[in-house]
């Protein structure tokens, strides 16, 4: 048993564990919306309902995940340590909530001052976070890809924000800029520059570690990130091009994305674990999700009507955000967690009081149970599309009844580690007692 | 766990092991670990997080990429007295 060793618990639980459990109440909230407004949301993704929805998702669920991720995941996979993380992760945490909800304001038009708020609030709090992570990467030697796709991350990061601030003063009348050419580049940078970037940086050390298949190509993860980056640069310069030219400045970043996903998937089909787990079914879902927008968006330039359709970037963006990241999004949460509780229940244990089991943090029937209300919710919404009159309500609570039950087993997790760890301070006190009483 | 090997007699090999399950057999490993003598941790990745636990609790390592994607880690303790 492990009496000699004691860990560091360096970030603390709580330093992350903020961000996953509030992440779930964005969808919930976008649910909602969707719940409220009805089909004239649906009506294009310029609907200020629609933009109000897609950064409920983006930023309150997306971005807040990933950041608290990154706060874990930076001095374990990389040693880079953020300084004072516990002290980090509170600030930018509510910064990032009150951003993320000043800025559905914002384009729900709440209140007049909402958008320079949020762009207050998420430009310090995300530009301050990059500046922080970047510090602490500083001098880190590149010895894997990740740690290289990290620092790749962290340029899309700084590209989406300011994007966003030159957007949000834009939409708040304080300055003049093309609002439809920036959002386009805008969303190159969010969910390519910044999003897949991150993803990919992560999928190197999780799909191997906790999926059980090779690794991912060396030659792959030496490309991709500086490939990825190249494209998203092509990308911006879509809006100065003729309409055909700027469709094939976009095409590598479609074509990137879907390679990660297909790659992705042949890695976990050469799995050695015998059945998929909930994570597993999660990511093949979000790759899955991926390659199908790959194929919307391929379609879309041969056949003409369906470019001109409004409805084909909402089954784009569907796909994208709520098939694809907030699947994977998900399925890590689903492993990531367990695994920090118990990691910090047996550090926090000593020895003499053992972690319960990490399948029994949080059980595999409810992960399951979660991923079919949220294939649901993902088909619904798709649905919902093409059928707004008699979809779109029951798609937004769809969306909020999958993005419940995730915030409940979260709390359910949490509650699990409040316990146990109030059970290990007592027998731990007893045992110092018990010491005590005989050295008398 | 073990099967011999040059730098140490003593192998985890993890490559392939699920989290925490590399952790929890390098830990009990340590415990049993004699002064003087060596353990060799094979992982695909580097650990981290180990190594502060390593340097905390009066181990010292050494690490070495291997061209396969392996990461060996041998490690030690700090006072062989």
């Amino acid at each position: 048993m492990q009496a000699v060793l004691s860990f560091d618990q360096a970030p603390p639980f709580a330093a992350p564990f903020r961000f996953f459990l509030t992440a779930p109440l964005f969808p919930l909230l976008a649910g909602l919306l969707l719940l409220i407004e009805g089909p004239p949301a649906l009506a294009s993704r310029w609907t200020p309902a629609m933009l109000a929805l897609t950064h409920l998702i983006a930023v309150g669920f997306m971005l807040q995940a990933m950041l608290g991720a990154m706060i874990q995941i930076l001095p374990v996979v990389a040693g880079a340590n953020l300084p004072r993380p516990l002290l980090v992760a509170r600030a930018l945490h509510l910064l990032l909530v009150t951003g993320a909800l000043a800025l559905a304001a914002g384009f729900l038009g709440l209140f007049a001052s909402a958008f320079p708020l949020a762009a207050v609030l998420l430009g310090t709090g995300v530009g301050g976070f990059a500046l922080i992570a970047a510090f602490s990467l500083r001098g880190i030697p590149a010895t894997s890809a990740s740690i290289r796709s990290f620092r790749l991350a962290l340029v899309g990061l700084c590209g989406l924000l300011v994007l966003g601030i030159m957007l949000a003063g834009g939409l708040s009348g304080l300055w003049r800029v093309p609002l439809i050419d920036l959002t386009r580049v805008h969303v190159n940078w969010a969910l390519a520059g910044w999003g897949l970037a991150l993803l990919s940086a992560v999928a190197y050390v999780v799909v191997p570690m906790f999926q059980i298949t090779p690794a991912y190509p060396a030659r792959f993860t030496r490309a991709f990130g500086p490939a990825l980056l190249i494209a998203v640069l092509l990308a911006s310069l879509a809006p100065l091009a003729a309409d055909d030219v700027a469709e094939l400045l976009q095409m590598p970043v479609i074509v990137l994305a879907a390679i990660f996903c297909g790659t992705t998937l042949w890695l976990q089909a050469r799995s050695k674990r015998a059945r998929p787990d909930a994570t597993q079914k999660f990511w093949r879902l979000a790759m899955l999700a991926g390659l199908a927008a790959a194929l919307l968006w391929a379609v879309a330039r041969i056949v003409p009507p369906l470019a001109a359709w409004d409805g084909w970037p909402l089954l784009f963006g569907i796909l994208v955000l709520v098939g694809g990241f907030m699947s994977v999004i998900i399925g890590m949460l689903y492993k990531i967690i367990p695994f920090l509780i118990w990691l910090h229940l047996q550090n926090r244990g000593k020895g003499r009081v053992i972690a319960p089991n990490m399948k029994a943090v949080l059980a595999e029937s409810r992960m399951l149970r979660h991923l079919r209300l949220h294939l649901g919710a993902c088909a619904l919404l798709l649905a919902a599309v093409v059928w707004p009159a008699g979809l779109a309500h029951l798609a937004g609570l769809a969306l909020m009844v999958a993005s419940g039950y995730l915030f409940t087993n979260l709390l359910a997790a949490a509650r699990l580690y409040r316990q146990h760890a109030a059970r290990v301070d007592a027998v731990l006190a007893e045992a110092v007692h018990a010491v005590a009483k005989e050295g008398a | 766990m073990s099967h011999p090997h040059p730098k140490s007699e003593r192998v985890i090999d993890a490559r392939g092991l699920e989290p925490p399950e590399p952790f929890v057999l390098t830990m009990d490993a340590l415990d049993r670990l004699p002064r003087g003598e060596k353990l060799l941790l094979q992982l695909y990745r580097e650990p981290f997080p180990l190594y502060k636990a390593l340097a905390n609790n009066g181990f010292r390592h050494e690490a070495e990429h291997l061209p396969d994607g392996t990461v060996e880690v041998l490690i030690w303790h700090a006072e062989t007295s």
